[in-house]
């Protein structure tokens, strides 16, 4: 429709600014000339106007859920708070804390391979530990009478392995540092044995952490902020897996998956650190 | 004057339980929680065009806001401050959650109905409302929301979407148009 002074397609260019009350006087005053002539454009403004009532007015939606049990499982991660330290208590150079980081996570894992190669001795019996040269993995010879064969080299959290056979052939059970980082890996058949298992590893991993975490406490005013957010945001989402994992082992301790899903999320904890502890200093 | 004594009751309560839930008092965060989680919920299910999502971003919101609360300096409200975090987790929410927002722009329904509200009996009207609202495209939709249903300003949407106010504006005439069609079916 048309009239004197404006089209219905003007109209319709015109009305965002109408709505927002934006259009100067003459504008404004040939829109509501159209409107008052304008069955079409009198019915779309009364339409939308409508929505943008109905739209400021709808009330509040519900969850369908209760949401803060998720919540609380995600902050009440027990993060060690990476505490930052003020400038003038920073009494060593990046270069000393880099190399005592790197000492310290050698210590770390040693003493991770002590603890543990310890607890599976006791636990196993008397276990022969060598070094197999092809994969740099532990060869094992069956206890409890052979010795250790011609070439075993000297255990390192790198390369060490603890295999055992029992007496009647049944099948090993090992604990396996991985690799250059030097992280307890229990494969799945220790890590679903017993709960004596789990409580030990428990405790390896627990003083590996505690450790990891204290470097890189010291270290957090050397990192990024933004890499230290993302650490411990990376930290929080570990530890609500952890604590999950718990809780429902707690419930099935037999549950071989739910160990494998604990040990996992250790793991993903211990490398974690691990490289925060070895992150280069952000100056 | 009843409701503006509750107003007041809340935000006084709210800037005592904030200094608390900051200081890592999670009781206190939980009554944060209890006194905004719908007005949260209802901005990013209707934002994301999905009660599913809604409630995941209401989680990601208050997880966030735990982790920022510390840095609220009380310069404004802070169920101000909260909403604006939420529009910015929604909209920060991963571009490549395609999922959603192809199902959403292809205007699929979401598997839950509309219509649990807090308060009062919803009016058919305000559940098609909500129905077609949840239809629009993604890009309309948020801004139909953000203007029409939480009251920014264009100039404020514009700063948070990173586009520019005539932008926001052909956008939410677009919306309106696009509901209007919508609910004349």
């Amino acid at each position: 429709m048309t009239n004197s002074n404006m089209t219905c397609e003007a109209f319709d260019s015109a009305l965002p600014d109408y709505l927002e009350g934006t259009l100067d006087d003459s504008r404004r005053a040939s829109v509501e000339r159209h409107l008052s002539e304008c069955v079409r454009c009198t019915s779309l403004l009364r339409d939308i106007e409508n929505i943008s009532k109905g739209a400021a007015g709808m009330p509040d939606l519900v969850p369908s859920r209760d949401l803060w049990q998720g919540i609380e499982a995600r902050i009440a991660a027990p993060v060690i708070p990476l505490t930052a330290r003020p400038e003038r208590q920073r009494r060593f150079s990046p270069v000393w804390m880099g190399v005592a980081a790197a000492a310290l996570i050698m210590s770390t894992a040693g003493i991770t391979y002590m603890l543990t190669a310890h607890s599976l001795r006791s636990t196993l019996g008397s276990t022969v530990v060598t070094v197999a040269p092809a994969n740099n993995r532990v060869a094992t010879n069956t206890s409890p009478d052979s010795g250790a064969p011609a070439g075993a080299a000297a255990p390192t959290p790198a390369n060490v392995g603890v295999t055992s056979t029992q007496p009647d052939g049944a099948a090993s059970r090992a604990v396996q540092f991985d690799g250059p980082s030097g992280r307890p890996r229990l494969p799945a058949s220790l890590a679903s044995q017993s709960t004596a298992d789990r409580e030990h590893s428990d405790l390896v991993y627990g003083r590996e952490i505690e450790m990891l975490q204290n470097i890189v406490s010291r270290r957090r005013t050397q990192l990024d902020s933004s890499t230290v957010a993302i650490i411990e945001r990376n930290l929080q989402i570990i530890d609500a897996a952890i604590a999950q994992s718990r809780k429902a082992l707690a419930r099935d301790p037999a549950s071989r998956m739910l160990d494998q899903q604990l040990t996992h999320a250790l793991d993903k904890k211990v490398e974690l650190l691990r490289t925060a502890a070895m992150l280069p200093a952000s100056t | 004057m009843a409701a503006a004594s509750n107003l007041a009751h809340v935000a006084m309560g709210d800037s005592t339980d904030v200094a608390l839930a900051a200081g890592g008092d999670r009781q206190a965060f939980e009554r944060l929680y209890q006194a905004h989680a719908n007005r949260v919920f209802s901005l990013c299910a209707r934002m994301a065009g999905s009660r599913t999502k809604g409630e995941e971003l209401t989680q990601d919101v208050f997880v966030r806001t735990w982790e920022k609360l510390p840095q609220f300096r009380g310069e404004s409200a802070f169920s101000t401050w909260l909403h604006r975090l939420a529009v910015n987790v929604v909209l920060n929410a991963r571009k490549s959650d395609g999922k959603l927002a192809s199902r959403a722009d292809q205007g699929e329904e979401d598997e839950e109905p509309w219509d649990q509200v807090a308060r009062a009996p919803m009016h058919l009207e305000r559940m098609d409302l909500a129905n077609a609202i949840a239809k629009l495209p993604a890009g309309a939709r948020k801004i139909f929301v953000l203007h029409d249903v939480e009251g920014y300003k264009h100039e404020e949407i514009a700063e948070m979407m990173g586009i520019t106010s005539g932008g926001s504006k052909a956008q939410l005439h677009r919306a309106r148009l696009l509901l209007r069609e919508a609910l004349e079916r």
